[in-house]
């Protein structure tokens, strides 16, 4: 999540949690360092001297506020900016009627529609999406088969001409509630693709526009996002790839320049990795705090129940509930971006443990479905013998049960560790997560 | 192309040659008060320089510390430009070693900031090329294997090289080893029906090695020079997806394996080219160069891999496709 802009900041917010003392030569020292993790998240230079100069403004001219040491007061500005910086309230979709998708080529738009048609659907809403690229090849295929897999309505005009197919789709699926132009990617400087846009958002009258933008996208964020918002008048930034290394500095040259929020952030390539965009929780994240809002609200979504979420927060829990949270975490998505939104973990597993580990979930699954009812309650007893016959009885080997085992009980541990009693340092975290209105 | 690029590099030519040409000149000429207010922090710096010109007027022996003043401010425009933070690093410090003690002549500092710039991007851009010709004369059919992150433009990548070879004499087959992505293997159908190529595919789901063996299969079969192998966009982070890329290499061992990178990307280019070649990387294309202006994603990448590249993607049409140069690169940027 935001991962290197995250890591580096969650270093320093660690020092600012963990050092001993915070003068006024150590904040300006934490804003250098601040400044360059901006800048190398591609974070645009101006952008990040407004964001320095107000915290600095904030934490050496302002008055601390009573209750609060100077340490818990400079983190606490640097949240709130970075809140503020990142969008202020999240918006729902659900009351827009026409959504124009647009970006630049290779951004992610078909994949975020795909995306977006699940979010309605969820919303108990009908979509139909609608293909305006025309130029790159099987465009339109590609829409139609993302189409299929959601379960959505696909309109695909025969003659290949995007106006036509635009007013056309605006007739025909006028009773659907909501409609999605998927549009053909583009440079925004590009005279013609420009113009070709500008004409396609007069015609559609979109009440919502969306910008893909890229996580690893360069300082081209800031003059793209510029000019597709003269062109089409932006409302909503959409960023995408956000499960590789980039920092999605060039989001917020995007939402700085057109005014517009970050709506949606997708996770990955599969159709479920897709978030609505909480500028708060996503601080929080960023910060290493973590998320349990949304890891609550997902564990709703996947039958997990908050019971359950909180067991797993606090270590208790058996290979019984060991297996539900294998199937659950399948539909929660990859454990990677789970333990990022737990608090004082984001970051800390080594992804390779998290990846490998989901993919011996299936077999894992196997095994424990081949254990008695006891078996499962009281791992404890899991040697020998039982160990052969359930080896036998899920075709896996020896070995596999009692790495099953190990790993169980690492993990069990391990969760512990973030749940239970966690040494000075994740107290205080704790309970800063309170102070901005986290339950724990 | 490239010409924010040029804007700052004007600028500190200037910069640099005010220091020493204006004062030379006219040093008598007092600093306007504009110009002051403007830059309160190279006031003094002036001052200094127009102390030492009084001394030696026709010769100017730079520095270290009125080097690294104007040259901070170009590594953060060369770091503004999307160059990743130790490549550009690099060339400051490259331009520090060759200015600082050096005698300049009047009238020739433009040059020698040229000739050093020149040198140090030269160094970060002196790969190995690459010769597809003899690739093949060593092995036919010839594998090619397309990798890169989500959206990087491998697909269209692969259709512009197939379109380039064909105009060469060769023939190719498309292995449509994309059997991820919706509609990933109609989109190389339509490309291989325009250009008149054959696909071979499998369905979707499949394992991508297996489509790429058949390919290179039909290929010996048929006597085609070259096996264009499309692959499914990954995140360099995803180790599953990353094992599958390591599979296909093992299994169907490439003869050139292509990272596409898109010359958009920001400071996370560097990264994206390291964790690729983790698993194998023999070439690179940039793709949307026509987008940026900056170009400091090839920079980066090319100063992180040392590979070949093997060209540069310039638009959506088959022809927008320009053999890396990098002398006419660097001439862009200097000229």
């Amino acid at each position: 999540m935001f991962d290197t802009l995250g890591k580096g900041l969650s270093g320093l917010i660690r020092k600012l949690v963990t050092g001993t003392s915070i003068d006024k030569k150590s904040v300006e020292e934490i804003l250098v360092e601040l400044k360059k993790i901006l800048l190398q998240s591609d974070v645009d230079t101006k952008l990040a001297d407004e964001l320095i100069l107000k915290i600095r403004k904030k934490t050496l001219e302002e008055k601390i506020p009573a209750g609060l040491t100077l340490r818990e007061y400079v983190l606490k500005v640097v949240y709130e900016e970075l809140v503020a910086l990142l969008g202020g309230k999240p918006s729902e979709l659900t009351e827009k009627k026409r959504i124009m998708v647009v970006g630049l080529f290779g951004s992610g738009k078909t994949t975020s529609i795909g995306k977006l048609a699940k979010y309605f659907l969820k919303h108990n809403m009908r979509p139909v999406l609608i293909a305006l690229d025309f130029y790159r090849p099987a465009a339109p295929e590609q829409l139609q088969q993302i189409g299929k897999q959601v379960g959505a309505q696909v309109y695909v005009h025969n003659k290949k001409d995007s106006f036509e197919a635009a007013e056309t789709a605006l007739k025909t699926f006028s009773k659907y509630d909501v409609l999605i132009f998927d549009t053909a990617g583009r440079n925004a400087l590009d005279k013609q693709l420009a113009e070709e846009l500008k004409k396609l958002a007069q015609v559609i009258k979109p009440d919502e526009v969306l910008l893909t933008i890229p996580a690893d996208l360069g300082k081209v964020a800031r003059v793209q996002a510029e000019e597709f918002h003269k062109l089409a008048g932006v409302t909503g930034v959409i960023i995408t790839k956000m499960d590789g290394t980039a920092k999605a500095g060039g989001a917020l040259a995007a939402t700085s320049v057109t005014g517009a929020k970050v709506k949606f952030i997708g996770t990955g390539e599969h159709l479920d990795n897709f978030e609505v965009y909480n500028p708060t929780r996503f601080v929080s994240r960023l910060l290493g705090l973590g998320d349990l809002q949304t890891l609550l609200e997902k564990a709703k979504e996947s039958e997990l129940g908050p019971e359950k979420a909180q067991k797993l927060i606090e270590g208790k829990f058996t290979l019984q509930d060991f297996m539900e949270q294998i199937e659950a975490m399948g539909k929660m998505g990859p454990l990677q971006q789970v333990a990022s939104m737990i608090p004082g973990l984001g970051g800390r597993i080594p992804e390779d443990l998290l990846q490998k580990q989901e993919e011996k979930m299936k077999r894992y699954k196997y095994i424990i479905q081949s254990m008695t009812k006891f078996e499962r309650q009281n791992p404890d007893s899991i040697e020998g013998s039982r160990i052969k016959r359930i080896a036998k009885g899920s075709g896996c080997s020896e070995t596999e049960v009692r790495e099953l085992l190990n790993q169980y009980n690492q993990m069990k541990k391990m969760m512990k560790m973030f749940g239970g009693k966690a040494g000075l340092e994740r107290g205080q975290l704790k309970n800063l997560a309170k102070q901005f209105g986290f339950k724990l | 192309m490239f010409g924010l690029f040029k804007k700052k590099l004007q600028k500190l030519v200037d910069n640099l040659s005010g220091k020493v040409e204006e004062k030379v000149e006219k040093p008598e000429e007092k600093i306007p008060e504009e110009i002051v207010a403007e830059k309160p922090q190279k006031t003094s710096l002036f001052k200094k320089i127009a102390e030492k010109v009084k001394k030696s007027v026709i010769e100017k022996t730079l520095t270290s510390e009125e080097v690294t003043e104007v040259l901070n401010d170009f590594e953060n425009d060369l770091i503004e430009a999307d160059v990743a933070v130790e490549v550009a690093e690099k060339i400051k410090l490259d331009l520090i070693n060759a200015l600082v003690g050096k005698t300049i002549k009047r009238g020739k500092l433009k040059e020698t900031v040229d000739d050093s710039l020149r040198k140090s991007l030269l160094e970060i851009l002196s790969v190995p090329k690459i010769n597809l010709e003899e690739i093949l004369a060593k092995k036919k059919p010839a594998t090619l294997l397309f990798l890169g992150f989500n959206g990087a433009g491998k697909t269209t990548s692969l259709a512009k090289l197939a379109k380039f070879l064909m105009n060469g004499g060769h023939s190719c087959v498309f292995a449509a080893a994309d059997t991820f992505r919706a509609a990933s293997i109609e989109q190389l159908e339509e490309h291989a029906g325009r250009i008149g190529v054959q696909v071979i595919k499998h369905r979707y789901g499949a394992d991508p090695a297996a489509v790429i063996y058949d390919a290179i299969e039909y290929a010996k079969a048929h006597g085609i020079d070259f096996v264009l192998a499309d692959s499914a966009g990954r995140a360099h982070t995803n180790v599953n997806l990353m094992d599958q890329m390591k599979k296909i290499i093992r299994v169907d061992k490439p003869d050139l394996k292509i990272l596409v990178i898109d010359s958009l990307t920001g400071n996370d280019a560097i990264l994206q080219a390291r964790m690729f070649n983790e698993v194998g990387v023999d070439a690179v294309i940039f793709t949307k160069v026509d987008v940026n202006e900056k170009g400091g994603a090839i920079l980066s990448v090319t100063h992180e891999l040392k590979k070949p590249i093997l060209f540069i993607g310039l638009g959506q049409e088959y022809e927008n496709v320009e053999q890396f140069n990098a002398e006419n690169f660097v001439q862009n940027i200097l000229s």
